[in-house]
């Protein structure tokens, strides 16, 4: 589903949709509208966490419960709205995600069922449906907190309700509709005390809004897979992290610097370009934009003319991502894990990076999953990675809170002995491998893997996503924090300086060694002065250095 | 039940207290419509006394505390998210306001409420 796109409609076929009562076939094109506008902003919706560590999944868990409900409605050939928003319901029961996934499932159950065996959806009945999905909504608790998507559904319903009358046209309903989510949304705080705490509005809400803005979006031929067109500074374009995402087809990236002339649109330019490429993103710093996108190989040299023709072109950077891409997978294939004899006990590992798969493999590992705490990996795909071993004594290690529940499932599901070691990080998986005896029994192995995970603590160090309070500690944007344990004890503004403050809350005094994996944006270098530091502060101290590869975390640090 | 120490002497949690923290957590998820006597006895009381406490069991020993949990979901919900997100909730605000570790929330569904059937 990622990087697909709907093309935007042409003028017949807006009309169409606004103009007559919607059939089956134009809800369908609103819900996939819906979907793909919540997909391009996913990402913001899961920066709304409450805690500042990037772990948010709520935007997640709505996009998947999206893709399941509009699953079930692709294969629905009928022109019937009430069978096709029967159908999208359903899919949304079956996949929903997360708190939110199920109360957005609510809202689609409650509005496929004012739909019912109606053959179109005109405005009184759109109204009808949406008041409906509130009140099922509604339905699903007994103490409704306000301040989340359920506040968003009440608010946007009450303003259709307030305007809507029998002759206002469909899209001016939308309208009306996302103006009120957009206001609701932003009331949040004020109504839900934890989010003002923590400077954010409600992510479901947030995600909610979205998926109405999308159809709206869609009416209005507005592009649905560019994020708004908004210029961020120069220093936020993130384009290494891009790459990780790349279409197939979108062989090339594309780096454009330019001085634009007087009469420049923003907006008309991302539309522009969003015809030629995807993963579109432009900057601008001292007068002048940097424009990043992906593009086919017979459309590389577009946006180049294009760009051109809208302004002072001072410099084209240009990159085949599918030879970058081809590369990086070469690298990763090179993991070599120990060879398992049969009857062994064999232990799978969730890890969140590659470095971290390779220290995983040479303790041991029999295999590795990959996942961490913005994508976490389903049951199948654990269950995948043991089936196929040669032993039935199996022992997985989550490395990951949000991870240990999928891996318990994965052990009912699969028939062979399986014990799950409810590692909450990198360090405790490791600490648990030091353990393994391949030839003990399963119970043996995990007796003593869970004694070791209590004897290691676990620092992390990371980027703070937005301003916080919590637990006394104060957190800026963009500040360096450090957890110790799971529990934010330090903010700061270099890594060195949380690191040292770290290891001064843990007493490191108290204990013997003390390890570092070193990840994305790190070199080995700095790392190793903070190391020199370490040995000079601690001369007892047995210090260690990996690269883990770990992607948001600058450092994990394990102590025992 | 649970009891901890402080400089002037000692302080005791009782299960009333833990349970109506639980169950405060319990009805504010999303997609729970009551909490359920969990056997005969339970039901009876519940029929004699209006306001008597029904649907919580709370147990401790050395490594934490167990809940077990009986409701009421609402017909045509994911169960297996409903249940997921009581257990978490349960666990969170137990530890965050008791500041003792939550070791198992057991989640038992008694029934479920058809309020639209389609």
């Amino acid at each position: 589903m990622n990087g697909k796109s709907i093309a935007i409609l042409s003028e017949a076929e807006r009309h169409r949709l606004v103009q007559s009562p919607l059939d089956g076939e134009g809800l369908k094109l609103m819900f996939e509208a819906g979907l793909i506008w919540l997909t391009t902003n996913q990402q913001y919706v899961n920066s709304l966490n409450v805690f500042p560590v990037p772990d948010g999944d709520t935007g997640t868990n709505m996009v998947l419960t999206m893709q399941a409900a509009f699953a079930e409605a692709e294969t629905k050939s009928t022109n019937n709205v009430g069978e096709m928003a029967h159908a999208f319901a359903q899919g949304a029961l079956m996949g929903a995600r997360g708190n939110s996934g199920v109360i957005l499932s609510q809202i689609w159950r409650g509005f496929s069922r004012a739909l019912d065996h109606y053959e179109r959806m005109d405005s009184a009945l759109f109204v009808r449906a949406l008041q409906e999905a509130r009140n099922t909504a509604y339905k699903g608790v007994v103490r409704p907190v306000e301040g989340t998507i359920l506040t968003v559904i009440k608010d946007m319903t009450a303003a259709v309700e307030e305007t809507g009358t029998s002759e206002s046209k469909l899209s001016d309903l939308l309208i009306t509709l996302v103006q009120a989510g957009d206001e609701s949304v932003k009331r949040t705080p004020e109504l839900l005390p934890i989010l003002k705490q923590a400077g954010v509005v409600d992510s479901g809400g947030t995600g909610l809004y979205y998926i109405f803005e999308g159809m709206l979006r869609l009416i209005e031929g507005l592009p649905l897979d560019v994020s708004t067109a908004v210029v961020k500074p120069l220093s936020e374009l993130d384009f290494a992290n891009t790459l990780e995402t790349v279409e197939e087809g979108q062989d090339y990236e594309v780096v454009i610097d330019f001085a634009p002339h007087a009469e420049f649109s923003l907006e008309n330019y991302y539309h522009g370009l969003s015809d030629i490429g995807t993963s579109i993103q432009v900057g601008e710093g001292d007068g002048i934009y940097r424009m990043h996108i992906h593009v086919p190989l017979d459309k590389r040299y577009e946006p180049i003319a294009y760009t051109e023709s809208l302004g002072i072109v001072k410099k084209i950077a240009m990159e085949n991502l599918q030879d970058q891409m081809n590369s990086k997978k070469g690298e990763s294939a090179k993991i070599k894990f120990t060879p398992l004899e049969p009857g062994q006990v064999a232990v799978v590992a969730v890890s969140p990076g590659e470095g971290l798969s390779r220290i995983f493999a040479s303790l041991g590992a029999a295999a590795v999953v990959a996942g961490g705490q913005t994508m976490n990996p389903s049951v199948k795909e654990i269950v995948a990675a043991f089936e196929n071993l040669p032993t039935d004594k199996i022992i997985i290690l989550p490395n990951n809170k949000n991870i240990i529940l999928a891996a318990q499932n994965a052990a009912k599901v699969s028939v062979k002995q399986i014990s799950v070691i409810p590692t909450r990080n990198a360090p405790q998986g490791f600490a648990a491998m030091l353990r393994l005896l391949p030839e003990g029994t399963l119970e043996e192995n995990e007796e003593s893997m869970r004694e070791a995970i209590m004897e290691v603590h676990t620092g992390e160090i990371t980027t703070a996503t937005r301003d916080v309070t919590i637990d006394d500690v104060h957190v800026e944007k963009n500040s360096v924090i450090g957890l110790l344990d799971g529990k934010l004890i330090v903010s700061t503004h270099s890594v060195e300086d949380a690191l040292s403050d770290l290891l001064t809350k843990a007493r490191v005094e108290d204990f013997e060694r003390i390890t570092l994996f070193y990840g994305e944006g790190m070199t080995l270098p700095r790392v190793n002065q903070m190391v020199d530091k370490i040995r000079e502060q601690y001369p007892e101290h047995e210090v260690e250095v990996h690269d883990g590869g770990q992607p948001n975390y600058q450092l994990i640090i394990a102590i025992e | 039940m649970t009891s901890q120490q402080n400089p002037l002497g000692r302080i005791y949690i009782l299960p009333e207290a833990i349970k109506s923290v639980a169950r405060h957590a319990v009805l504010q998820s999303y997609g729970v419509i009551s909490l359920a006597p969990a056997n005969l006895f339970e039901a009876a009381i519940q029929f004699l006394r209006k306001n008597h406490s029904y649907g919580i069991n709370v147990s401790a020993d050395s490594e934490g505390l167990y809940l077990d949990i009986n409701l009421v979901i609402e017909y045509g919900l994911r169960i297996k998210t409903v249940t997921d997100s009581v257990a978490e909730a349960v666990k969170y605000n137990v530890e965050k306001t008791m500041g003792i570790p939550v070791n198992r929330v057991n989640v038992h569904v008694r029934g479920l409420r058809i309020s639209n059937p389609d």
